[in-house]
């Protein structure tokens, strides 16, 4: 008993049901790993966030599943290009710590970045 | 305080890791950069989400779709993430008909068994609907609990 006790709870289900479900994906789910299957990550972002993010736009009707997951692995990709640009600054400054003003310089000196002028402030 | 779009965050948690992921190892990154390339990720998908919606009003649809957001990221010269994106659609959209074959066939199944045992309204049945939407709840959306 206590066996079945500690695979339930390696499973990552903490409420010790009688019923033993067929489907391993009955696992509630839980922030902020998104586990489908097994090596099928496809975005890590949660896409309930990114859809809180588009339905701010007041000019926005609806968007589309496929939008918001497009959108959430364009925000990770971006998160990656951003943090690489400012790791190049931080690196001339042989420090091995980003610190905003990295950040600050990435985004003038890179044009893509230009539409984040004056908006982290 | 009004919450203004921008303060819509992302999970620090997972803008971490991704920049963790990103950086070579040993590399660390200040509270204040960590939470400014947060922010300006939520900036991102705003732009985003304003451009895709402009080639969608374009088309006269109104509803965003993927089309549009890979627009959008060319239009803000963002061309090098296209066809990463495109890539990640192609496996997203095979893993929703995974999913959606996967369900369906459960559904055929338990379809059989409940026109046979149609007359009492066992327990069991009740713990497989709960267990069905369980389901259909994770393959519509990764719906994020309530922090």
């Amino acid at each position: 008993m206590a066996a079945a006790a500690a695979a339930a709870a390696a499973s990552g289900s903490g409420t010790p049901r009688e019923e033993d479900g067929p489907a391993g994906e009955a696992a509630a789910s839980q922030p902020p790993a998104p586990t489908t299957a097994p090596g099928a990550r496809l975005s890590r972002l949660p896409l309930a966030r990114v859809k809180a993010l588009v339905k701010a736009d007041p000019d926005v009707t609806l968007a589309g599943q496929e939008a918001i997951f497009i959108l959430a692995r364009a925000a990770e990709l971006f998160v990656e290009t951003i943090a690489k640009d400012a790791y190049c600054c931080a690196q001339q400054g042989k420090r091995k710590t980003l610190q905003r003003r990295d950040l600050d310089n990435a985004i003038e000196a890179v044009d893509e970045f230009a539409f984040l002028e004056g908006t982290l402030d | 305080m009004a919450e203004r779009p921008e303060d819509l965050n992302l999970p620090n948690a997972v803008i971490t890791r991704i920049i963790k992921e990103a950086l070579p190892d040993g590399v660390n990154i200040s509270k204040e950069a960590r939470s400014a390339i947060s922010r300006a990720a939520s900036v991102f998908v705003l732009y985003a989400t304003s451009c895709a919606n402009n080639f969608a009003m374009k088309g006269k649809r109104k509803t965003l779709n993927a089309t549009d957001v890979l627009s959008a990221m060319e239009e803000m010269e963002f061309q090098r993430f296209v066809t990463p994106l495109k890539e990640a659609l192609e496996a997203y959209r095979r893993e929703q008909k995974g999913k959606k074959e996967a369900s369906e066939q459960k559904k055929k199944d338990k379809d059989k068994k409940t026109d046979s045992e149609d007359q009492d309204k066992s327990r069991d049945e009740d713990n497989d609907e709960d267990e069905e939407r369980l389901e259909e709840e994770e393959q519509n959306e990764e719906e994020e609990v309530d922090n």
